[in-house]
């Protein structure tokens, strides 16, 4: 598979949403079941709206989580991302 | 909890236009008479999330013969379920899938009995490969999970590829790959389904190739014929662990072949809290932990990781649910699986035995 461009657009690939906000732990409702979010993968995965780069989530995320963390935030997204396309969970549009 | 269900298999009713020679439901079906209410089923999915349950599969028979599919998936999306349709096709025409995405469906799994359509009819028992194409298309035009199940034995085995091509141009992000497992009509019929050990390892070959050059296009599931495993298969991930599965007529069981187990009682989800069945019931607790293991399980180091295997698999091979599963090969009575695949890998013939329909 060819790596994320940051001018990648993704989003939830048919049959994957998130469980809803606020329960008792955030969930990615997948079709064999569900993967546990931490941290900050829910905020991450709601911005994979199909209309954002991965540069502007990361972008969006720096803002939120404060630039110093740049490097961590931009890191642990790309690797978050990747791994739920290789499972079928995102998919580019 | 010790123990959260994570997913409830509704088998909603035993009616089918299909007559599968490996059908997973039972040799005796609950007819019509019996299935749960609407209202029931509702009441059934409400507590079943209270409980933790994150996934509802529709199953049957085939779920699309009862008139209120469309109102239990819309009950599982309002108790906040992940829904999931397992069907054969027939009956799911274009106004009919609309309704049902429409009422919150997430995911449709489409079985196939083969890729060919002359051997798919035959062991469906029916002539409904072709309906089965047309419905696929409709569903890759919509916006929704699609698994493809591909029922695999010896008679089909050899088609793998073909079958893996179709996968990877219908539309499907899941393609579901799965050795028949030898319980209900499939133990009936296994003498012409058991796939020979040359064949099995030949699929393992072709499905590692496949998942390595599909990745992130299409995910491949793939059950193995735990007759020729080494070491049992997690059943469920373990009695009373994960999932429960409620029949046509509201029984709970731990799994589709528990009721082959003499001496369990499967309470009613009409007359129990399921809270209670799933907690307290003793057929829930029957075999939850490991008391009631013997050797060589009792001292074995695989015991937290398969359980000692099926227990119905068990009680079918060695006529004792307490015993090691059969097709483990530490288990005493391994030899009667032996003594099965010796024949498979001989060559001997046999013929089909079709499910009914419950009246």
């Amino acid at each position: 598979m060819n790596p994320l461009a940051p001018e990648t657009k993704l989003r939830l690939a048919p049959g994957c949403r998130l469980n809803e906000a606020g329960s008792e732990e955030d969930l990615l409702l997948i079709p064999e079941g569900a993967l546990r979010l931490k941290g900050p993968a829910r905020a991450i995965i709601e911005l994979c709206t199909g209309q954002n780069a991965i540069r502007e989530i990361i972008a969006e995320l720096e803002k939120r989580f404060g630039a110093e963390n740049s490097g961590r935030i931009e890191s642990e997204t790309v690797a978050l991302l990747t791994r739920l396309r290789a499972r079928g969970a995102l998919e580019a549009v | 909890m010790k123990y959260q269900p994570r997913a409830l298999i509704a088998e909603v009713t035993h009616r089918c236009p299909l007559h599968c020679v490996y059908c997973s439901n039972p040799l005796e079906m609950q007819n019509r008479s019996l299935e749960l209410s609407t209202a029931a089923w509702v009441s059934i999915l409400e507590q079943a999330a209270a409980l933790g349950v994150l996934q509802l599969h529709l199953t049957g028979g085939e779920p699309l013969t009862r008139n209120d599919l469309e109102e239990l998936v819309r009950a599982g999306r309002d108790s906040r379920l992940y829904v999931n349709l397992i069907t054969s096709a027939v009956g799911l025409t274009e106004t009919r899938l609309d309704a049902l995405v429409d009422a919150g469906l997430d995911h449709v799994q489409l079985s196939f009995q083969d890729i060919e359509e002359g051997p798919a009819n035959e062991f469906a028992g029916t002539r409904s490969h072709a309906l089965k194409l047309r419905t696929a298309e409709l569903i890759r035009k919509r916006r929704i999970g699609f698994t493809l199940n591909m029922v695999v034995h010896r008679r089909n085995l050899d088609r793998l590829e073909q079958m893996i091509a179709f996968a990877e141009q219908s539309g499907a992000q899941r393609l579901e790959i799965a050795h028949v497992q030898y319980y209900g009509w499939a133990l009936r019929n296994q003498a012409m389904l058991l796939p020979t050990r040359e064949q099995v390892d030949k699929s393992v070959e072709i499905v590692e190739d496949a998942r390595k050059r599909l990745e992130g296009r299409l995910r491949i599931d793939f059950v193995l014929p735990d007759y020729y495993a080494k070491y049992p298969k997690p059943c469920m991930n373990g009695w009373g662990h994960q999932q429960m599965l409620i029949d046509p007529a509201g029984r709970v069981l731990p799994c589709h072949a528990a009721g082959v187990i003499p001496g369990l009682e499967f309470a009613n989800a009409s007359e129990h809290p399921l809270e209670w069945i799933w907690e307290e019931s003793p057929a829930f607790n029957r075999f939850r932990d490991e008391s009631w293991m013997k050797e060589p399980c009792r001292s074995c180091d695989r015991r937290s990781r398969d359980y000692g295997g099926c227990r119905c698999q068990a009680l079918l091979l060695a006529g004792d649910a307490d015993a090691t599963d059969p097709v483990c090969t530490l288990a005493p009575q391994h030899d009667i699986v032996e003594t099965i695949l010796a024949k498979v890998n001989n060559g001997r013939q046999a013929d089909w035995v079709y499910r009914i329909d419950p009246v």
